[in-house]
């Protein structure tokens, strides 16, 4: 069926973009492309007998137009929400990637994310009075200044912002600014107890 | 030049004394000392392991999220744990809290720190060591005063050494002068004479004074007072507080009357926090945490058990009725046929009993329990339950049963932090599953602690040395592993010298205290030695067994470690147990 293999690749996107990332699926990509493009020879060969009088031919045309059009959207839509989704990460791991979703990106992907954290980190800089503003924490407002934190694995020293440094050694239990060990949680190598 | 030199040392004199007086070692002004001084600045919170610490460390925790203090809590297992998590996170720290822990030692002698530290020492562990009391710059001191009553005066136990030196630097200035030499030698002859008197008395005094091991108030019942004082008491820290009571109970730390004593000042404070209106219906909502005054009866974890098991498994009713026999067995269905309980209903849990016989049980058991030669008190003990949701009715000795055996938890894949986590995450009420495991575990233990009991009094294993009663725990039982920690080993110790004395002829056994050995590690060859006061002095819940052990150790060359922060419990090889033995024998004969 026309334009069926765009479609498997929405859907496969669809069915894993909850909070992941799925491969760059080149393969697939290609033979859409490889599809329009047997579409659009023949309807070159054909627009020309059209052209020249045999009108029975246009419906197949128009058909065949209409099915280009639709891998086209359906590329489109793979490669937007893909590129949606790197710049959520970027909002919620900062500017280094996980490894594994790094590994998943195709090659236009990776230099679309470099320089959207270059004018991301730009703007942030321009913000505030000094050394700008990190936008992409307290996504929501935070209801306390400190949280109270488990340390789960033994992590070792950690500097906090008025220079202190801090052991975070297993099962011990911290009061701490939010800010300072929000990545630290998201890393997991602390654990917020919620009282 | 003479002169000068008097005004000098009359200068120092005045300083000193002016240093002591100014500064106080005791916290007076919580708000004042104590809590202001801490604001804005990173606190080191080092905890130990029992349930009554960590309840105050709960409370000082809940204080210092109110002000954002900034602080770290590391839970600490022994001195050598002390120094250890204080050696790692001492950085930058210039306020340390110990909760719980290092009263009894001198805590800047043993952790060596920077001038400018300051240590706070919250511990219900006496005697308080003498260099923490008189240090007023660098330890203050978190208890009430009135228990620091017996301490021996500061100059009773500490002299100022400059004269000293003073005076010999002025007999080298003039070495010429022969008379006056030889006043100085009569006058230096009287004063190493007095100075001998002087050393002789000390060590009497401090004899006197370290002599017995004893507690102090709850450290949570403290901590909450000092809540109090702040306006910053709450329901559930209230219920911490009552925790950390009932743990010193139960763990056979302060005697009967103190824990009426603090009962009654916690039941001032439960009604105040739960009014209710007068019309009954105006009740709270029902997940808010409720604590309620009761004559609770005293059955261990009655509520998540069968009754005949709880029965059997409490300390006071199944000494008197010694349950562990045949005969105490009938007299056990006796008495609850006479009560009128169907033993049907006794066994089968608690919860699914019938309604009105459940509310009737205590009333029943105070009936009739003359006739079986209980007492009130082996039956009913004031204490407090809590309800939070609908589920969970949890009475206050429960709870530190609970709390206990989670702390204590054997798990192989787990360690002793973990527990200490567990355990903080159950006070916190937040997970009903995490409590049912608790109590489950706690059961567990109960039931050890019996099949111990009664195997030891079945093989005549509890043996009298003369000036008191020894036992062992018998290494590779399956039970014996429970008995490597400290909150169970007190508990098994008492239960035994109770059973004991329930079941001997011997009149005397009453006088006698007990010294129980448990295995603690196979591998290493290690066993706990702990040894418990007599019966007939349960009113005081004095120890002296740190002074008789420290001194037998002595006698014998024997290395013994007292990890803990209780000094009757050490830790010694196995094979060097009998000539400590012999060496305690002597020394309390």
């Amino acid at each position: 069926m026309l334009a069926e293999k765009a479609l498997d690749l929405v859907r496969e996107l669809q069915r894993s973009l909850d909070g992941t990332l799925p491969p760059y699926n080149e393969d697939k990509i290609r033979q859409v492309l490889e599809e329009m493009q047997t579409l659009f020879d023949q309807n070159k060969d054909k627009a020309h007998f059209a052209a020249e009088g045999q009108t029975h031919l246009l419906s197949a045309i128009q058909l065949r137009h209409a099915a280009i059009r639709r891998n086209k959207r359906c590329l489109l839509a793979y490669l937007y929400n893909r590129l949606e989704q790197i710049k959520k990460m970027r909002w919620e791991f900062s500017s280094v990637l996980p490894s594994d979703v790094k590994y998943n990106l195709c090659e236009q992907e990776v230099q679309w994310f470099n320089q959207y954290n270059r004018l991301l980190a730009n703007y942030m800089r321009s913000l505030g009075e000094n050394g700008g503003l990190d936008l992409t924490q307290d996504m929501k407002p935070p209801k306390a200044l400190y949280v109270l934190v488990r340390c789960l694995v033994d992590h070792g020293e950690f500097e906090t912002q008025d220079g202190t440094t801090i052991l975070l050694k297993k099962n011990s239990q911290h009061y701490l600014m939010r800010a300072e060990c929000e990545h630290l949680i998201r890393q997991g190598i602390l654990e917020h107890i919620v009282q | 030049m003479q002169a000068d030199e008097i005004e000098a040392r009359l200068l120092r004199k005045t300083f000193t004394l002016f240093d002591f007086k100014g500064l106080e070692m005791l916290i007076k002004d919580f708000k004042r000392d104590f809590y202001d001084t801490l604001q804005r600045q990173r606190v080191l919170v080092l905890v130990a392991f029992d349930v009554d610490a960590l309840c105050a460390c709960k409370v000082l925790q809940y204080l210092f999220h109110c002000d954002q203090v900034v602080y770290t809590v590391v839970p600490v297992d022994g001195l050598q744990g002390l120094e250890q998590a204080y050696l790692e996170n001492a950085e930058g720290i210039k306020h340390v809290v110990l909760i719980n822990c290092g009263a009894t030692v001198d805590i800047v002698e043993l952790l060596q720190p920077e001038e400018h530290v300051r240590f706070y020492i919250c511990d219900s562990h006496r005697p308080v060591d003498i260099h923490n009391f008189y240090n007023a710059v660098q330890v203050k001191l978190l208890m009430r005063e009135d228990e620091l009553s017996t301490i021996p005066s500061y100059d009773e136990v500490f002299r100022d050494d400059d004269e000293e030196s003073n005076q010999s630097g002025e007999e080298s200035d003039d070495p010429d002068s022969g008379y006056k030499k030889k006043r100085f030698d009569d006058e230096s002859i009287l004063r190493r004479q007095e100075r001998r008197r002087w050393n002789e008395e000390r060590v009497r005094i401090l004899f006197d004074y370290t002599k017995f091991t004893s507690y102090g108030t709850s450290v949570a019942l403290v901590m909450f007072e000092s809540a109090w004082k702040l306006s910053k008491d709450t329901n559930s820290l209230l219920w911490l507080a009552i925790v950390g009571v009932t743990d010193q109970y139960v763990h056979f730390k302060t005697p009967r009357d103190k824990y009426m004593e603090d009962i009654i000042a916690l039941q001032s404070h439960v009604s105040r926090h739960n009014q209710r209106g007068s019309d009954g219906e105006s009740l709270l909502s029902v997940n808010c945490l409720r604590i309620s005054f009761e004559e609770e009866l005293h059955l261990n974890l009655y509520r998540h058990w069968t009754l005949f098991d709880s029965i059997c498994h409490s300390m006071p009713i199944a000494c008197k009725l010694r349950l562990w026999t045949l005969k105490g067995q009938k007299r056990l269905h006796e008495f609850l046929a006479e009560m009128g309980l169907p033993i049907v209903q006794c066994k089968q849990q608690f919860s699914a009993m019938d309604m009105t016989l459940r509310s009737e049980v205590k009333a029943r058991m105070q009936e009739y329990m003359n006739k079986y030669g209980l007492e009130n008190q082996d039956i009913v003990l004031p204490s407090f339950s809590m309800q939070f949701g609908y589920r969970n009715l949890l009475c206050a000795t429960d709870y530190v049963l609970a709390c206990a055996a989670t702390l204590e938890s054997l798990d192989a894949s787990s360690i002793q932090t973990d527990n200490f986590l567990l355990a903080s995450d159950i006070l916190q009420r937040s997970n009903p599953e995490k409590t049912d495991t608790a109590l489950e575990a706690a059961r567990v233990q109960l039931r050890s602690l019996v099949s111990q009991v009664q195997s030891s009094l079945d093989m005549h294993q509890i043996i009298s040395a003369g000036p008191f009663l020894y036992v062992f725990v018998q290494e590779g039982t399956a039970d014996s592993r429970f008995f490597s920690q400290p909150l169970s080993l007190i508990r098994l110790a008492r239960f035994t010298l109770q059973a004991h004395c329930s079941v001997t002829r011997n009149k005397k056994a009453h006088s006698l205290p007990l010294v129980l050995g448990a295995p603690l590690s196979l591998d290493e060859g290690t066993c706990l030695i702990i040894g418990i006061p007599p019966l007939d002095t349960d009113d005081e819940r004095k120890n002296f067994f740190g002074k008789a052990f420290e001194q037998a150790a002595d006698s014998t060359n024997m290395t013994v470690k007292c990890n803990g922060f209780d000094s009757f419990i050490i830790e010694m090889r196995v094979e060097d147990r009998s000539k400590f033995f012999d060496a305690l024998i002597s020394i309390l004969q």
